[in-house]
């Protein structure tokens, strides 16, 4: 993961957009939990820059 | 085996900055066991490099593909139906590898992605030391197994220069004084008149010294 966010680092691409977690299929709420952190997080940011504005 | 590392990114982004389609050939050899131009690694700058061009909005498409070695002409024949469908080939084999393609097929460009270091194996996962300089003229018998010509930093063969602390060399504390190392072990084998022996001067002919050398198996030329 580190490797990862290192390399995206070089690319200027934000290194917290990819993220790793631990949890079981059983954890359901935790899951959502985690999603809607990431979202969250992701909104922060703004639109990834894969994404080339088009105007 | 020879150790090498992956060039940084931007360098290698530079090489192919007027393609649009490359190659990007992997070594299963050296490289591969250093892990700086195996598989795996061919697939990270396969994707690395796609991503950032991505990223400029303008595409690079990078066809992956794996070689046992690229220092034998059997292998490199392999590339001999796909080589010219590309704008220019990347290689991840050590310097012989683009050297050998250059050659094989001239009307191609051919690009080292990787840095080639030196002869050496690893002391730890991820670690890897230099122990060999290809001087042509192993003598390690007479320094009970340790190389001061790979290992020293000014290649003494007569013993220490002084310029040693705490068994570390002056040019760096990072490195061994071997020298250290050799008279250590030398007294501890009861062997320390060894030092005291009179050779003759290194032969430096065999080494990158004396030109481009080679290397003939006369029992094996056809």
């Amino acid at each position: 993961m580190e490797y990862v966010q290192r390399t995206l680092k070089e690319l200027d691409i934000e290194p917290d957009r990819v993220q790793m977690y631990n949890l079981s299929s059983a954890q359901g709420p935790r899951f959502a939990e985690i999603a809607t952190e990431m979202t969250e997080k992701v909104m922060e940011m703004g639109p990834s820059p894969m994404r080339p504005a088009t105007c | 085996m020879i150790i090498a590392d992956r060039k940084p990114l931007e360098e290698i982004q530079d090489m192919v900055k007027e393609c649009d389609k490359v190659m990007l050939v992997g070594c299963k050899g050296c490289v591969t066991v250093c892990n700086a131009g195996g598989l795996k690694e061919v697939q990270i700058l396969a994707s690395i490099l796609r991503i950032a061009r991505k990223k400029e909005g303008r595409p690079l498409e990078v066809e992956e593909k794996m070689l046992e070695r690229q220092c034998d002409p059997e292998y490199i024949e392999q590339l001999r139906d796909s080589y010219d469908q590309y704008d220019a080939v990347l290689s991840m084999a050590c310097g012989v590898g683009p050297q050998f393609l250059s050659e094989a097929y001239p009307s191609q460009r051919f690009f080292p992605t990787v840095n080639t270091k030196f002869m050496g194996g690893a002391v730890q996962h991820g670690i890897w030391e230099e122990r060999c300089a290809g001087c042509g003229t192993c003598v390690i018998h007479l320094f009970d197994g340790l190389c001061p010509i790979a290992r020293c930093s000014k290649s003494i063969q007569h013993g220490p220069c002084g310029g040693s602390a705490d068994g570390k060399c002056e040019v760096s504390p990072e490195i061994e004084c071997i020298w250290d190392s050799i008279v250590r072990k030398k007294m501890e084998q009861g062997r320390l008149d060894d030092l005291r022996k009179y050779r003759e001067a290194k032969d430096w002919r065999t080494a990158r010294d004396g030109g481009p050398r080679k290397s003939i198996r006369e029992e094996l030329v056809q």
